[in-house]
């Protein structure tokens, strides 16, 4: 379903605007936010931004128009799941052609050139303009069984910008997923932080003892007050705010060039859902008991995996802690929710045998063990205070003064 | 409004590099990485072209322009003509409107001007709006005659990245007024530029400019909240600190 971009109403007392200049033409592809159309109005030009990635359909004012608040300036073909349900299987070869739905815009065009859009052979799930033009330009040279040539997918995002040899060719059998719009945020934020901060790492192994057991003590008095399990989750956010308020650079952002230490302590919590990952935030973490945490906790993964978030809450986070759950392996780094400069990653928690010494004699004794792995931003974190507050978080778990 | 200004005084800067600068702290506003910003500055002499300018109020050509020293470009704001020189106090006010809960940009004209108003009193000199024309007009005993010309001494024209403002305001603090005579400003014929520096005339103190962009710079934090109030929460966190235990 394409979306219609309306004139927004930019003031009370705007009753409408210029078409100054289109940004965007047919056929485009435009990401989330970007630019499409200038309107002007009494002293003030505004930029009209997209509200999702998609493909311009239709452009429906003319620059130097005038038009009222509330009409209809473009329509665009949202780039997302609708496209996903009709892509088949596995059939990269040759797209199906009589049955692949197009365009208005390529019907428009079809039309006007008197091509029946059955004989189009669509560069993708959809008979586009495109695909129409190439149809009337190689129907002019050729006989129409050349046309039925294997074309490979036009314009697949994830290889945007690789040179040629990087490219990956498709094979009969493969499995064609277009990347969602969830998707391809996360990518682009992956690689935009992985760009921007140099991630260094540090582990620490925690003994989880003293957390187990406040956890085993409490856990059916939990259950029965809240009607949920007490997680080790709540613990380790605990733990982790204590230790950010005393070190604050770790709760910080780079504006600019200068390294802005946060007042509050927002958690964000990397939670796995069907659609992909989200990171919903506790909000002023550090003003929750370790049972508003695990209230605060149970709510957000909740609603993240039953899609029920508003965006409010997956923003503002200022420190980032990934869960992986029970497959988390001995350990690993996560890659920085930018504009933060600190993630914590847990790995699985496994009894391991360790050395302590009990009365003047080490020992092997077995410990539940939980590697906590940090990924700091370099540009704003030194070592020294990345490792002191991995340390703390460490200290702050195995001393394991919990007030429920 | 509530919400907290940062203000950054960058001296004299070229017209496209003010540009390139502003687009960079619209990105990032945009992108929640820094906070509503106001970018006090000034221009080489510059003559640019809003959206909305028509040609015949450009008074000079290009030719004369350049003789002149006058560079010429085209912006990205709404009005029309209009010329930047040094001694003229340009502020680009970089504000989330929706985030203020303000999603009203005929509104945040009327707030430009009504802030550019404040600083020119707390200047000494009286100023008004005129009904129908953007920016910041000065009060005149003398313009009871019939005829006489509204004397402009502020210009104002808005950009909107999104719900994100940028541009702004120029301010004629003491800069020689001919460099107008290139332009029929801000295409209103009727209308005649003025400076803080005439309408005090013996008055203005040496530092005038100085003045001007303290007077301004309070003028904003005032409206629109000083970036130091949560500078000064963040001192009281510390307290919280030292005392062993977060605070709340």
């Amino acid at each position: 379903m394409a979306i219609a971009i309306e004139l927004p109403a930019l003031g009370e007392s705007v009753v409408e605007g210029t078409i100054s200049r289109w940004l965007v033409k047919e056929g485009d592809r435009v990401d989330v936010d970007q630019p499409l159309v200038e309107v002007t109005t009494d002293k003030v030009d505004a930029e009209i931004p997209a509200p999702v990635t998609g493909i311009v359909q239709v452009l429906l004012a003319a620059e130097g128009e005038t038009v009222p608040v509330g009409a209809e300036l473009l329509r665009l073909e949202p780039l997302g799941e609708e496209v996903r349900v009709e892509v088949p299987d596995a059939e990269p070869e040759a797209w199906p052609t009589a049955s692949a739905p197009a365009t208005p815009l390529a019907r428009r065009v079809a039309e006007a050139s008197g091509v029946d859009l059955s004989d189009v052979v669509a560069d993708g799930p959809r008979v586009r303009r495109a695909d129409v033009e190439r149809h009337v330009a190689t129907k002019a040279s050729t006989p129409p069984a050349s046309v039925a040539a294997p074309a490979p997918p036009a314009d697949p995002a994830s290889e945007r910008g690789a040179p040629a040899f990087m490219r990956y060719a498709l094979q009969e059998g493969d499995r064609v997923v277009p990347m969602s719009p969830l998707r391809r945020l996360v990518a682009e934020h992956m690689v935009f932080s992985k760009r921007t901060s140099p991630h260094v790492g540090a582990v620490a192994e925690i003994d989880l003892s003293g957390v187990v057991r406040v956890r085993d003590a409490q856990k059916r008095a939990f259950q029965e007050a809240h009607g949920f399990a007490l997680s080790f989750l709540p613990f380790l956010v605990h733990a982790t705010v204590r230790a950010l308020r005393e070190y604050p650079r770790l709760n910080a952002s780079l504006v600019e060039d200068a390294i802005v230490e946060k007042k509050d302590v927002h958690i964000g919590i990397a939670v796995e859902t069907e659609k992909g990952l989200v990171v919903p935030v506790v909000r002023h973490a550090d003003r929750l008991s370790l049972a508003g945490l695990a209230e605060a906790v149970e709510d957000l993964a909740s609603r993240a995996r039953s899609k029920k978030l508003s965006p409010d809450e997956l923003k503002g986070g200022t420190f980032t802690i990934s869960n992986p759950g029970r497959h988390g392996n001995l350990y690993g780094f996560a890659i920085i929710n930018q504009p933060q400069v600190g993630i914590l990653r847990m790995g699985e928690i496994v009894k391991r045998p360790v050395v302590r010494t009990l009365g003047g004699e080490d020992a092997i004794v077995i410990r539940p063990i939980l590697h906590l792995a940090l990924s700091y931003d370099h540009r704003v974190v030194d070592g020294a205070p990345a490792n002191g507050f991995l340390h703390r978080v460490r200290e702050l778990l195995e001393e394991a003064e919990f007030d429920l | 409004m509530a919400g907290a200004l940062r203000v950054r005084e960058l001296g004299r800067v070229a017209y496209a590099d003010g540009l390139a600068l502003q687009h960079e702290v619209v990105a990032a506003r945009r992108r929640g990485a820094c906070p509503d910003t106001l970018l006090l500055l000034e221009h080489p002499p510059v003559v640019t072209l809003g959206r909305s300018h028509k040609a015949d109020h450009l008074l000079l050509s290009r030719e004369a322009m350049t003789a002149r020293g006058i560079e010429l470009h085209e912006a990205a704001r709404g009005g029309d003509v209009t010329y930047h020189a040094p001694g003229q106090l340009v502020g680009y006010p970089i504000v989330d409107l929706d985030a203020r809960g303000a999603r009203d940009v005929h509104a945040w004209l009327r707030t430009l001007e009504g802030l550019v108003g404040e600083a020119l009193e707390g200047l000494g000199v009286r100023w008004r709006r005129v009904p129908g024309w953007t920016g910041v007009f000065v009060d005149d005993p003398r313009s009871a005659a019939a005829g006489a010309r509204a004397r402009k001494i502020a210009s104002i024209g808005v950009g909107l990245r999104g719900w994100v403002t940028c541009h702004g305001f120029a301010l004629n603090v003491d800069l020689d007024l001919a460099g107008f005579e290139a332009i029929v400003p801000c295409g209103l014929h009727a209308v005649e530029m003025t400076s803080v520096a005439r309408e005090l005339a013996d008055r203005a103190p040496a530092d005038l400019g100085a003045r001007a962009r303290t007077a301004v710079r309070e003028a904003f934090e005032r409206g629109l909240g000083k970036e130091a109030d949560f500078e000064s929460a963040d001192a009281q966190r510390g307290e919280a600190e030292r005392s062993g235990r977060p605070p709340g």
